[in-house]
């Protein structure tokens, strides 16, 4: 006994502030359609809209939750009645029941549905009772394929549409660029003395100022760095240089110097 | 014929060693417009600074495998800027735990005569390129973002032509070695630009 009412009190109290949260959250979208109608977008009714319902599920949670007692059960009844003003009723209203009297107390306290809703429902009832079981069943088992096919096409478009939204933003880069660029800079991967000879050039420019040879032209052929450095290697250093085609072989002299030398040339 | 290792130098006054911290990325250049917002939000607050770039990377080639690799860049767009030598070693195997490449950097200011000079004394041209974008800062990393162009015709850097549909951006602190700490600052930095451009440490040596 002590506990069913217990829980009675906790299930009210969450009730109670459940449909508080759920009046503010009416109150504040009423204001906004009154107030800013020429500013709303959709959007935002949509945020109201869904607020809303997010607080109906959490009411319905707490009405199915296992600690509720049947409400069904218990009866609700008015011990007085008067038409004087009522101070602790008008302040629990905030002022929209000033009275608990006759008139206020059938609709607030009310149990049945309206006539005509209760109408509606008997007429559902009937063509309810009307079909066969067997009937009932199949319409039933098609609404439910209906509702999953509907659900797994919603599913499927959503999840194409963010690995969709995912690619497109994936795109920012692409790492083969990446590489190539780093490739080029590091060791000149792909830039302009690499090209292999274009339009009418010699292989090797033994002779400086050959004729064929435009200035300039990019056909001057390099061979890779990476081969063997022995080889004789004619190569262009900038406009400024007029011997071109130096063999690349170096004074020994020079070479010890650069031996020697630690890394900064002009160390004391 | 690389320099010695930073630990086996003897430290005899002169300059510190210090060491590049890099990490790479790149963007395409649809992305460009977006990266450059983050980055002018995310990076300290200055005047939005573009380059101009040409470098000319130079080699020398001796009895050994590996040529000598200097690097020499100048400024296109702005007049009374210095040449700027630099040599880059190669990269230090660290542990897997240090985030960017680390390599050994040397960075020297030179008159305009550096490239009469390196030739005389026996570098010769490898490859050439110009680099366009734009420069950014926070603290001691330096971001930059820019274009690689072909150089068409050696020497002439009008006629260049973009080397891909991307830019590559790199983060780069120099600071002088042993400081490791560096690595994470500059990771969590680069934690921010995700998924925009993911900077990772490539090692060149992979896509030879």
């Amino acid at each position: 006994m002590q506990r069913e009412e217990k829980q009675l009190e906790l299930t009210l109290e969450a009730l109670i502030s459940q449909v508080a949260d759920l009046k503010n959250s009416l109150v504040s979208f009423i204001y906004k359609l009154e107030n800013e109608y020429d500013r709303l977008t959709w959007p935002s009714v949509l945020d109201s809209f869904a607020l809303l319902s997010g607080q109906l599920n959490t009411l319905n949670k707490v009405l199915k939750h296992e600690k509720t007692p049947l409400l069904r059960n218990q009866v609700i009844i008015p011990l007085v009645l008067s038409p004087d003003r009522d101070e602790e009723i008008m302040r629990q209203t905030e002022g929209r029941v000033p009275v608990f009297s006759h008139e206020v107390v059938p609709d607030h306290l009310r149990t049945k549905p309206d006539p005509e809703v209760e109408e509606q429902e008997k007429q559902l009832i009937t063509d309810a009772a009307r079909i066969s079981p067997d009937a009932a069943q199949k319409q039933i088992q098609s609404l439910n394929k209906m509702c999953s096919n509907l659900l797994e096409k919603i599913s499927k478009e959503e999840r194409e549409s963010e690995s969709g939204g995912l690619r497109q933003n994936k795109q920012t880069f692409n790492p083969a660029d990446t590489n190539a660029l780093v490739a080029a800079v590091a060791f000149g991967k792909g830039l302009s003395n690499r090209r292999p000879p274009g339009s009418g050039a010699s292989v090797q420019s033994g002779q400086p100022g050959a004729g064929a040879i435009i200035a300039g032209a990019s056909g001057m052929q390099q061979v890779p760095m990476t081969g063997a450095p022995a080889q004789q290697q004619p190569m262009l250093a900038g406009v400024q240089m007029a011997p071109a085609g130096q063999p690349g072989k170096m004074p020994s002299g020079i070479k010890t110097n650069i031996k020697s030398a630690s890394m900064h040339p002009y160390q004391r | 014929m690389e320099a010695p290792p930073v630990t086996m130098m003897p430290v005899t006054g002169g300059t510190i060693n210090m060491m590049e911290y890099l990490l790479q990325g790149s963007v395409l250049d649809q992305s460009l417009e977006s990266l450059l917002h983050r980055l002018r939000g995310l990076c300290d607050n200055m005047e939005p600074e573009t380059f101009l770039d040409h470098e000319m990377v130079f080699l020398l080639k001796g009895q050994q495998a590996s040529p000598f690799v200097l690097r020499a860049r100048r400024s296109m767009d702005k007049s009374g800027m210095p040449w700027h030598l630099r040599y880059l070693g190669q990269p230090e195997i660290g542990d897997k735990n240090r985030h960017a490449l680390v390599r050994n950097c040397v960075d020297i200011a030179t008159s305009d005569n550096l490239t009469d000079f390196l030739v005389e004394m026996g570098f010769r041209m490898d490859h050439e390129f110009v680099a366009k974008g734009h420069v950014f800062r926070k603290g001691i990393m330096k971001i930059m973002v820019y274009k690689i162009f072909r150089i068409l015709m050696p020497g002439n850097t009008e006629s260049i032509e973009p080397l891909s549909l991307s830019y590559l951006v790199e983060l780069n602190v120099v600071a002088p070695a042993g400081q490791d700490i560096v690595s994470d600052d500059m990771r969590n930095f680069a934690e921010q630009l995700k998924p925009l451009v993911h900077l990772e440490k490539i090692d060149p040596k992979r896509l030879m």
